[in-house]
């Protein structure tokens, strides 16, 4: 049986950053592949988007084995990016978000600035994608990711250089591994994003204490689940107040009222990603719970709930 | 690829079988059904909210008929050590999720005709449905059963029920049949040839810890006797999505959950 949003009268369609999205409700990159391996328990042409793995030019390799270790109400993860790279996705994975009429949001890696604006231009004209989403934020490569995405100059470079590859909607994607993050933020936007997206992995680690090793090979991993809930919150909540773009908010999102708490921080879209593991209807319940939601407290257009927080 | 569900599926019983070891039966009709040797489920274990993975379990038994299926845990860290103090509830089942062992397949091919299967530990629970397969179509099976101790030889009577003989057994503390790993009995088994007839084995399935598998692959490679190995690796999604489960491979990294998690010995990079 295959899940499906409930029918209601609240107005769901929200405008991130000219992403038109019928709902609020994507998938955060790297939980859901390209939405296939869902697709025999959730409609995903029903979500607001279905946001792909993080692809890069050529294909990525990807980090050791263990790649994850679970945690009190989370995980960690040092998959790093394993992809087969952007002419795979090309072929055999976006025709089919289209033949099911999904609305696609590409999540863009790179080792280098212009590598990410190869996976553009390689992607530009074929009219798969609706829209970019930029991860300057992975936790789990050497070269490229978070390295990239702690320094504002070199958000504002890369960030400029993918503006000038492409007029499709453009999300950056942030790191919350930093002092300031809406010191990143500002510079993104300065650098003509559209919106953006937060937050992704908290670096963290585990160890075995029996055998006195790392959990996970690549020793780090990044922390995602409702574990980073709280500080996923915080981060939207100063992003918001900081720039003027739309915010594509996650960290921990695993029922309907998490996702309605992330919209009153600011958050205009909302992502589910490691609540897909533990539930693989996650996107369609947590849907549906926010309907609950504006249902119940009388809200007619859930755009009323942005930034709806009263301090 | 069938069909995946998320079932929701009572506990019917969850007993001791020994020591560090329970079988649980879950009513789950449509896995129950559809389940093939090898494959297995994802399972969301109730009452405990705080753990965002499920965990992935073999199934070692099933009667379609009355929609059950039977999984044989050993304790070994967080949530296996909290599974045996669930009573009644209700678990959360994916399946039925990968390949199977190719062993019925290649028998009606005419590809196989001796088989040996090795299960070390827990091993042998995913192992069952295979030689009750196998030995119905008439394939000429023999089963090596390794386990630390003799308490811990828990699938041996139903194997031999199975079989009409007893399975050829290796405790590591020479508690019953050989003393010391299982890998001795296969040895002299893949030396000497079936049981039945003398014949050489054409099949070798194996599963248990890496080590024993990567052995017994490195026999049966030797003996040049085509082996299949039941690849474990922790399992986020476990539907193919997130690539947590990843086992090289001589063509590149492939996902254990759906790409397996029965692979051929010879394609694994141990
Ligand atoms: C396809 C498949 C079929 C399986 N079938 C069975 C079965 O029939 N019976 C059974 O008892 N076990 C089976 N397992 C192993 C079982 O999934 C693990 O024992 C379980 O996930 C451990 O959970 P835990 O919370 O107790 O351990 P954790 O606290 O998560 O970890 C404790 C220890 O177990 C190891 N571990 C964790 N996950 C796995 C895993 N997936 N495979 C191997 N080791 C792991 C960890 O590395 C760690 O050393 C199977 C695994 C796979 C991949
Ligand atoms: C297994 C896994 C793989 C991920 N892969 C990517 C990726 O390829 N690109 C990316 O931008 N974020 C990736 N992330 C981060 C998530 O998109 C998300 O930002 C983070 O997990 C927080 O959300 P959550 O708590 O709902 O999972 C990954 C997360 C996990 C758990
Ligand atoms: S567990 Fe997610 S791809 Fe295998």
């Amino acid at each position: 049986m295959v899940a499906k949003p409930r029918e209601t009268s609240v107005k769901l369609a929200v405008d991130l950053g000219g992403l038109a999205m019928k709902n609020p409700v994507t998938v955060a990159s790297g939980t859901f592949a390209a939405g296939r391996e869902y697709a025999d328990f959730v409609d995903v042409a029903s979500l607001g988007a279905v946001t792909t793995k993080g692809v890069s030019l050529n294909g990525w390799e990807g980090n050791a084995s263990p790649r994850i270790a679970e945690t009190p109400s989370g995980m960690l993860n040092s998959i790093g990016l394993q992809n087969p790279g952007v002419e795979h996705l090309k072929e055999h994975e976006l025709p089919w978000l289209r033949t099911v009429g999904a609305t696609t949001i590409v999540n863009v890696s790179g080792h280098s600035f212009g590598e990410y604006v190869d996976v553009i231009e390689s992607l530009e004209g074929t009219g798969l994608v609706d829209a970019y989403e930029i991860n300057i934020s992975c936790p789990n490569v050497d070269a490229g990711g978070m390295t990239i995405g702690t320094d504002p100059r070199s958000v504002e470079q890369v960030v400029g250089m993918c503006r000038a590859a492409t007029k499709l909607p453009m999300i950056v994607k942030l790191t919350p591994n930093v002092t300031d993050i809406t010191e990143i933020a500002r510079a993104a936007e300065a650098a003509g994003a559209d919106a953006l997206s937060l937050i992704n992995t908290l670096l963290g680690m585990a160890i075995d204490a029996r055998t006195r090793r790392p959990q996970l090979a690549r020793v780090v991993g990044g922390l995602s689940g409702p574990a980073v809930k709280p500080v996923a919150l915080r981060l939207v909540w100063e992003t918001s107040k900081a720039v003027k773009v739309p915010l594509l908010g996650m960290g921990g999102i695993a029922t309907g009222t998490d996702a309605i708490e992330f919209m009153l921080a600011g958050a205009c879209a909302v992502a589910v990603g490691t609540a897909n593991f533990t539930n693989p209807t996650a996107t369609v319940d947590v849907l549906n719970g926010m309907i609950d939601y504006c249902e119940q407290q009388g809200v007619a257009n859930i755009n009323e709930l942005i930034g709806a927080l009263q301090c | 690829m069938p069909q995946l569900v998320n079932e929701k599926a009572r506990i019917v019983s969850n007993e001791q079988v020994g020591p560090r070891l329970h079988v649980m039966v879950l009513e789950s009709p449509q896995i129950a059904r559809d389940i093939k040797p090898g494959q297995f489920v994802h399972m969301k274990v109730p009452g405990a909210e705080s753990h965002v993975l499920r965990r992935p379990f073999s199934i070692y038994a099933r009667d379609a008929a009355a929609g059950i299926v039977e999984i044989l845990y050993q304790e070994v860290g967080s949530l296996t050590s909290f599974m045996p103090g669930i009573g009644e509830g209700f678990a959360e089942l994916i399946g039925p999720v990968g390949n199977a062992w190719a062993g019925p397949a290649l028998y009606a091919e005419g590809a196989c005709s001796h088989a040996l299967i090795v299960g070390g530990g827990v091993g042998a629970a995913p192992l069952f449905m295979l030689v009750e397969q196998l030995v119905s179509a008439g394939c000429a099976t023999d089963v090596v059963l390794g386990a630390q101790t003799k308490d811990a030889l828990v699938t041996c009577g139903r194997y031999e029920a199975l079989l009409g003989r007893e399975p050829i057994v290796a405790t590591d503390d020479g508690t019953y049949g050989y003393a010391g790993f299982c890998t001795v009995p296969v040895a002299e088994r893949l030396r000497d040839g079936s049981t039945a007839d003398g014949a050489p084995y054409d099949y070798v399935a194996v599963c248990g810890p890496e080590p024993l598998m990567k052995i017994v692959a490195g026999q049966a490679a030797e003996a040049g006797v085509k082996c299949q190995v039941s690849m474990e690796k922790r399992m986020a999604c476990g539907i193919g999505a997130c690539l947590s489960c990843v086992v090289d491979t001589v063509s590149g990294k492939k996902r254990s959950c759906v790409d397996g998690p029965v692979f051929d010995a010879s394609e694994v990079v141990w």
